[in-house]
């Protein structure tokens, strides 16, 4: 244990760490890498975290230039808070196009080898993809982690839910997470530990989702011969709410306190969320977990060191297939193509860039592994957008961007012929389907030719009575559904970029049409105007049955180095641990066997937290 | 009263007639003379005149009778080749803070425009876009109303 470096050593120079034989390098100051450096830094092990992007300010400060950058944005999509930086691009989704047939299109970052063109998007930043994600934190359901055995179709995982059930809990804790247990009772099992309540109180459901509610909730559908009843229920968030005082016994006998902004000196207690229906891409008032709340814990410990504008660029390892050190570069402006490089060497490194950065990152230092699974299985949730007008006001734009959902279709027997999926109420209208308000706003004026009063009625009549159900849909691991690498395709700094092949199997297909059915008869039994439509060039068209629909990325990359019991087939052990490097662990959605139908952050930070146990283990 | 200041006086009435909003909530967002600045900059001196103009004719001749404003400012400004682009453009200023180019067609006719472009004039100019008030809500990312108050049904202001 190397606890020789006390004080607050957060600022450090490349020569200085490039010279520091560090217990852990961890590529990534996402989630996935900052629980990992908090984890072990507070037992007192030296880390060094590299972090592709920019981010040194890690005060208010910082935080307020990517709000103003979000304010005068004209295009108000994910990434607007972040200035383009050539030096580690990132995926936008304004970005997308349709494929010229024949061709990968490489014109943006990620490199589309289709069929199916992805809008999926991630973000190169320190904190990373969670300083604009949306901060839904479902847990997967038990019958996820064993899909071969139960419905014969994808892959088991090495553990099941129970091995993960106090994981989960950690990363509740962590990440804030206000929600009622009871709303999350989908399985009518009993998925959680006796008496436990979530850190703090469930965020209240929208006006909208009452209304929605009260329309279907005892709504009965059938499921290949399963009857199924929906009803509207609220979701687990990581965002600050009420705490609630029966946590107490899951915490020490402690009252959870809400972390606040994030600031290395002082721990303020958070402010709640205030209903800004802006989570992503930025929280104006910091209620929303982020990860930097997990990075600054490792900071203060004084045994982290961040370097941000500092790629990995390549994983260098011995005849043994030991990793030696990981080498990088790093550009002072984001402006310059200019760089330095050098590398960085510790006992234990730790990739944590994300699925589709940590297949890059070592299919670019040439390390397939022995399963040659290495970019395979990628993954993330086709999205399904509907959208109608309801009978009445609604007050659709206000509160976070979702608060309830249907969660009903999660689960059965139909999932041996079809994927499951999940239904998200927006209480942001249907921006992401159309561009409303904005869209609205501009018919109103340039077509209806309203302005004054007229105007001002018809913008509540096309708002206000909005209602977007999103369908999130299990996509199943298949090995040609890839990530990989070409020195064709390479970026400023010369680093390779990830080429995405991803087609969606007729098992989601299925899914996807019977999710538009069912949408449908919600619409009809709500007395709601459907208007939802799909436009045969859209960049995410595909066909089935006879009928078109346009899929959107779902955000939840994941499935690249999947875990197993097996080095032939799998790349990862439990542990995250590589079956070919014994001092490489990588760490993330990457892992994931399998992704069900939950966002997959939470899932991915509880298998973060069972990692470090088997890391200090090393250490040790 | 200077010329400007009577011109941002027009300005403010104009802006009362296009989006219903009172004189006193259009001051009342700040934002007044940055839109009437950043128009004057866009589409400039002559233009603006001319439409302030036209527009104060119009108001004169109608007096309170709005039916027949309605009429005349729909043959005399919205269907005008240059006036009807420019004030819709004004319009969707108020409402989201942002300044949308002018069509193609308008340059082909009138001529290009050096400072014609879609941007968001300010911040400040996002956070205080009418549409939101409008429809019982509060900027995306800002004015945040306060904790659960999504819950209750949204106040739609009555327009009088
Ligand atoms: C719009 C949006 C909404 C979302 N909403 C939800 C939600 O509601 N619920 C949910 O569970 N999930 C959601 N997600 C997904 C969630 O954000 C991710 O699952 C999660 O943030 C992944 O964390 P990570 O640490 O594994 O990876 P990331 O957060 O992507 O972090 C990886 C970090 O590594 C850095 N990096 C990459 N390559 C290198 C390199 N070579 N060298 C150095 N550094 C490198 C990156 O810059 C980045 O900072 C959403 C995502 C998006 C985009
Ligand atoms: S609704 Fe707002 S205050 Fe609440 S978490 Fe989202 S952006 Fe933050």
């Amino acid at each position: 244990m190397s606890n020789d470096h006390g004080g607050l050593s957060t600022i450090v120079d490349h020569k200085t760490a490039a010279s520091t034989n560090y217990d852990a390098v961890i590529v990534g100051s996402g989630i996935s890498g900052a629980i990992a450096a908090k984890e072990l830094s507070e037992k007192g092990f030296k880390v060094l975290i590299l972090e592709a992007g920019p981010g040194k300010d890690l005060s208010l400060n910082g935080y307020e230039k990517y709000l103003d950058n979000f304010y005068t944005a004209t295009s108000k999509d994910n990434n607007a808070p972040f200035p383009r930086n050539p030096n580690a691009p990132m995926p936008r989704g304004t970005d997308v196009d349709s494929l010229r047939p024949g061709e990968p299109n490489s014109d943006n970052f990620l490199v589309q080898n289709g069929p199916l063109v992805t809008d999926t998007t991630y973000c190169k930043v320190v904190g990373g993809t969670t300083m604009h994600f949306e901060s839904k934190t479902p847990r997967m359901i038990p019958e996820d982690f064993h899909m071969k055995d139960n419905y014969d179709v994808g892959i088991n995982w090495p553990i099941d839910y129970k091995e993960l059930q106090p994981y989960y809990r950690t990363a509740e804790k962590e990440m804030g997470v206000s929600g009622e247990v009871a709303s999350q009772n989908i399985t009518g099992t009993d998925n959680y530990a006796e008496g436990y309540v979530f850190p703090m109180h469930g965020m209240p459901p929208s006006y909208l989702d009452q209304t929605v509610g009260k329309g279907l909730n005892g709504m009965k559908v059938n499921m290949k011969g399963e009857e199924h009843t929906l009803q509207v229920r609220p979701f687990p968030q990581g965002r600050n709410g009420i705490p609630n005082v029966e946590y107490k016994e899951f915490n020490d006998g402690e009252n959870f306190v809400p972390e606040g902004a994030v600031s290395l000196h002082q721990a303020e207690i958070g402010e709640r969320c205030q209903g800004n229906n802006n989570c992503t891409p930025i929280c104006p008032v910091q209620a929303k977990y982020d990860a930097r709340k997990t990075l600054v814990k490792a900071l203060r410990t004084g045994y982290a060191d961040l370097l941000p504008q500092t790629v990995a660029s390549k994983v260098v390892v011995d005849d043994n297939g030991k990793v030696t050190e990981i080498e990088y570069k790093h550009y002072d402006s984001m402006e310059s193509s200019e760089y330095e490089s050098g590398s960085f060497k510790g006992k234990i490194f730790v990739l944590a860039a994300n699925a589709i950065e940590n297949a890059r990152l070592m299919l670019a230092s040439g390390l397939q592994s022995t399963s040659k699974l290495m970019g395979k299985n990628f993954m993330d949730h086709p999205y399904l957008l509907t959208w109608g007008l309801l009978p009445e006001v609604a007050g659709t734009m206000r509160g976070t961007v979702c608060t309830s959902g249907i969660s009903d279709l999660r689960s059965g027997e139909f999932r041996k012929d079809h994927a499951a999926f999940a239904i998200d109420i927006h209480n942001d209208g249907w921006g992401w389907a159309t561009g409303s308000p904005y869209t609205n706003l501009h018919d109103i004026v340039d077509n209806m030719n309203k302005y004054g009063k007229e105007l001002r009625h018809e913008l509540v009549n096309q708002i206000s009575t909005q209602l977007l159900m999103a369908v999130m849909i299990e996509l199943l691991p298949d090995p040609s559904n890839s990530i990989t690498v070409s020195p064709d395709y390479t970026d400023r700094l010369g680093n390779m970029r990830p080429i995405v092949s991803l087609s969606i199997p007729d098992y989601t297909l299925k899914a996807v049409e019977k999710a538009r059915q069912v949408t449908r008869q919600v619409f009809q039994r709500l007395g709601a105007e459907d208007h939802t439509s799909y436009d045969p060039l859209d960049f995410g068209y595909v066909s089935y049955n006879g009928e078109g629909y346009a899929l959107r990325g779902g955000n939840h990359i994941a499935g690249t180095h999947i875990m197993g019991d097996d080095k032939a087939t799998s790349v990862v052990d439990k542990y995250q641990k590589s079956w070919d490097h014994e001092n490489l662990y990588l760490i993330g959605a990457g892992s994931m066997p399998s992704i069900g139908t939950s966002n997959t952050t939470l899932t991915l930070a509880a298998l973060c937290f069972m990692s470090t146990k088997k890391m200090l283990e090393d250490l040790i | 009263m200077n010329a400007k200041t009577l011109e941002i006086q027009q300005f403010l009435q104009l802006s009362e007639k296009l989006t219903a909003f009172s004189e006193f909530q259009l001051q009342g967002t700040g934002q007044l003379e940055e839109y009437y600045e950043a128009v004057y900059q866009i589409i400039g001196e002559k233009n603006m005149i001319q439409l302030l103009t036209t527009f104060d004719k119009i108001q004169d001749e109608t007096a309170s009778d709005e039916t027949a404003f309605d009429k005349q400012f729909r043959a005399k400004v919205l269907s005008d080749e240059k006036l009807g682009p420019i004030t819709r453009s004004i319009i969707k200023l108020w409402f989201v803070g942002t300044w949308y180019q002018l069509p193609k067609s308008w340059n082909e006719t009138f001529g290009l425009l050096e400072n014609d472009k879609t941007y968001v004039i300010s911040p400040s100019a996002y956070k205080e876009g009418l549409l939101w008030p409008t429809i019982g809500s509060h900027p995306m990312g800002a004015k945040a109303p306060g904790y659960g108050t999504w819950s209750a049904p949204p106040e739609i202001p009555a327009i009088d």
